[in-house]
């Protein structure tokens, strides 16, 4: 009897151990396996850990080509994060599969939500907030000092309106032969990105309220005509398009005198080519109605299987907060997604990163409807019509819309 | 008999256990996932939350899919373009080293290095071979005053420079096949008809290429199935580009199941490119009944 009781004793006690200290878990994918994403992670959770000894947190890397995949084998298999990074055109896709926790009710557990300003809105469907951006990566008008000079430009004086835009790549187009051995304006046919940039910035939308196409608008036709021109007509992009040279942009490679630049392409010629570095300035990309540029971020969503919301709630807050939002995109040479960053001296001494930081507000970004990949791989494949001449700019984005049109 | 059958019973025993991993093997990682598969594809399943049974409503979907059967036509001129150029190259080549001479084996090796290349690896070096800039290949073309020619760049020639790849990759592993088939004929019937006066035109024609019969069909059959299922190659060098003109139908089910989230109608596709696969497996085989599978 005594043995039996000594056994229960034993038992209850292991069982109340068990209880008062065992930690609520949650596991989250973080996209990229950079090794200084990867230090500044393991410290930053060690760091959490150690305030909330409560939670424990798990992370694992995930290389960016592989996270749809991956988040979807896992999902399917029951197996998926608590918390995960992803781009924020996948947002629409997500919640009308019913992956996503809708994060409202939560607000107050963010650290200064305003501070994200506009960019929060990146995270909004139907609504909800789904989604907190950490990092971006916008494009601006980059431009090469020396071609400028050599075509008798001033480099101080970037084209601030489409037409000048075009009249300066003309000049700055060289050609040996019949081959294009500098072309004026690096276009990146079939990127929509750079074709939305003239759409944006003629006024144009890519979707209604309704999550109809609208970009076979007149901007949406007078833009694409403008786009195809300077291609066809002007010749001062490759029909054939650029490619890059060692890894390396075609502006940092000299095969083009202006680009609609990323900061990873402003760090990779830093980093690569740090002469030629030298030679390339930045500038807002030009106007039409208004000036617009091309900004896509990268955040945080929480799973709506989270066992644990509450935990999984803090766990997002630290990661979302300024200094962790700071850390995450120093390391990955991003643009934070606070507007406060521009305060820590790593990004406001950096010209680059402070013109980026800027530059977000005349940011446009991915429309937030469910089929929007597909959608942009069609509206793609038929911009790069228009520019091989196939079919005509107006041909083009009808053909586009009526395909779009479908997937609703 | 109460012996025997005890015995019996113990042969019996021994071979399950034998039979039994590949078995379970066959059936965990084979049968299984094609079962499920086939499942999937009579679902609407994004890959979140449970599969909707929708019943052959993918495979009616399907039947009207431009996108789908354009990228089928544009397969099977794929598989039309790296088939025949194979296994011409990988003959010759067999036939080549099919002798003893010095220093055969270091060729042989190096006709096998491309096989055992893995593909993103050589994807990646024909890109820059490719390369209209800096590209060897427009290097020497521009020695002839040609170019430089955007080879993946253009929807007319993207296709065909990634066919040359893949001929390239797969010359190596066919040879060896070659080089079998070769060397399992009997010498005694090349002795014989050069006694009787063939020539060695005569001898390959009458002898070699009809006795490599066998070899011939499971080259093409295992090529075409490998062709069929083309993907690496087209993702990592042009991703299906420029205007589709690469869009081949691997990569059309890898974009629709996890780009496009939705894996029931690419479930359905693949059972259509595996029954392609199948009808003309059978269709082949039932026509010969020697090949050396």
């Amino acid at each position: 009897m005594r043995t039996g009781l000594k056994v229960l004793f034993v038992l209850a006690s292991v069982l109340i151990a068990v209880t008062v200290f065992s930690k609520d878990t949650v596991l989250v994918w973080f996209a990229g396996t950079d090794k200084s994403l990867v230090d500044c992670v393991d410290r930053l959770i060690k760091d959490f850990e150690k305030r909330n000894p409560d939670i424990d947190v798990e992370v694992e890397f995930i290389p960016w080509g592989e996270l749809s995949v991956k988040l979807t084998t896992a999902f399917a298999g029951g197996i998926g994060p608590d918390i995960f990074m992803h781009g924020q055109a996948a947002v629409a896709g997500f919640v009308e599969n019913g992956v996503l926790m809708p994060l409202d009710n939560h607000l107050d557990a963010f650290e200064d939500i305003k501070d994200f300003g506009d960019v929060i809105e990146t995270g909004r469907y139907k609504g909800n907030l789904y989604f907190i951006p950490i990092y971006g990566t916008g494009r601006l008008l980059a431009y090469r000092t020396d071609l400028f000079e050599k075509a008798g430009l001033d480099p101080t004086e970037p084209p601030m309106t489409w037409e000048q835009l075009k009249e300066y790549a003309i000049k700055l187009t060289e050609w040996e032969g019949n081959r294009m051995k500098v072309a004026g304006i690096d276009l990146e046919v079939p990127s929509q990105q750079v074709w939305g940039t003239f759409f944006v910035s003629n006024g144009g939308e890519f979707f209604n309220e309704r999550f109809e196409p609208t970009f076979n608008s007149p901007q949406g036709i007078e833009a694409l005509e403008y786009y195809t021109d300077l291609v066809r007509k002007y010749r001062v992009y490759p029909e054939a398009g650029l490619t890059k040279v060692a890894n390396l942009d075609p502006i940092i490679a000299g095969t083009a005198a202006m680009a609609f630049v990323t900061a990873e392409t402003m760090a990779a010629a830093k980093k690569y080519a740090p002469d030629v570095y030298e030679k390339i300035r930045l500038s807002f990309p030009p106007a039409r109605v208004k000036r617009a540029t091309f900004y896509s971020f990268g955040g945080f969503m929480i799973s709506k299987s989270t066992k644990n919301p509450k935990a999984t709630v803090r766990v997002l807050s630290f990661l979302t907060s300024k200094s962790s939002i700071a850390e995450i995109s120093y390391v990955l040479g991003g643009i934070p997604a606070r507007k406060s960053a521009i305060n820590d001296p790593r990004f406001g001494s950096d010209p680059v990163i402070s013109m980026f930081i800027e530059g977000m507000k005349y940011a446009f970004w991915n429309p937030n409807v469910p089929f929007w990949t597909r959608a942009r791989d069609i509206l793609s494949q038929y911009i790069e019509r228009a520019v091989r001449g196939t079919m005509s700019p107006k041909e083009a984005l009808d053909k586009a819309v009526e395909e779009v049109r479908k997937l609703k | 008999m109460k012996t025997a059958i005890l015995l019996n019973r113990k042969i019996a025993r021994a071979a399950l256990a034998f039979v039994l991993p590949v078995l379970v093997y066959n059936i965990v990682f084979r049968i299984y996932p094609i079962a499920y598969a086939f499942y999937l594809s009579l679902t609407r399943f994004s890959g979140f939350g449970d599969p909707r049974f929708i019943g052959f409503i993918n495979f009616q979907e399907l039947f009207v899919d431009k996108d789908f059967w354009s990228s089928m036509i544009r397969t099977l001129q794929f598989s039309a373009a790296v088939l025949p150029a194979n296994m011409l190259l990988s003959l010759l080549l067999a036939l080549l080293i099919n002798r003893k001479m010095f220093g055969i084996s270091l060729v042989r090796a190096v006709c096998y290095l491309p096989v055992i290349t893995p593909m993103v690896a050589a994807s990646v070096i024909w890109m820059w071979i490719y390369d209209p800039n800096v590209g060897i290949l427009n290097f020497v073309l521009n020695l002839f005053g040609v170019g430089p020619v955007n080879f993946l760049g253009n929807p007319s020639t993207a296709l065909y420079s990634i066919a040359v790849m893949r001929v390239w990759r797969g010359i190596g592993w066919n040879m060896i096949v070659y080089l079998a088939g070769l060397q399992s004929i009997p010498k005694e019937l090349y002795e014989a008809a050069s006694i009787d006066g063939a020539t060695s035109a005569k001898r390959f024609s009458k002898i070699t290429l009809p006795l490599l019969g066998p070899v011939h069909v499971y080259i093409l059959l295992v090529g075409f199935a490998s062709t069929l299922q083309t993907f690496t190659e087209v993702y990592v060098m042009t991703q299906g580009g420029p205007i589709s003109s690469t869009m081949v139908v691997g990569l059309l089910i890898y974009k629709t199941a996890f780009d496009y989230m939705n894996i029931g109608y690419a479930s359905a596709m693949s059972f259509v490119v595996g029954s392609v696969i199948m009808l003309t497996s059978i269709l082949a085989l039932s026509r010969r009944k020697d090949v050396a599978l």
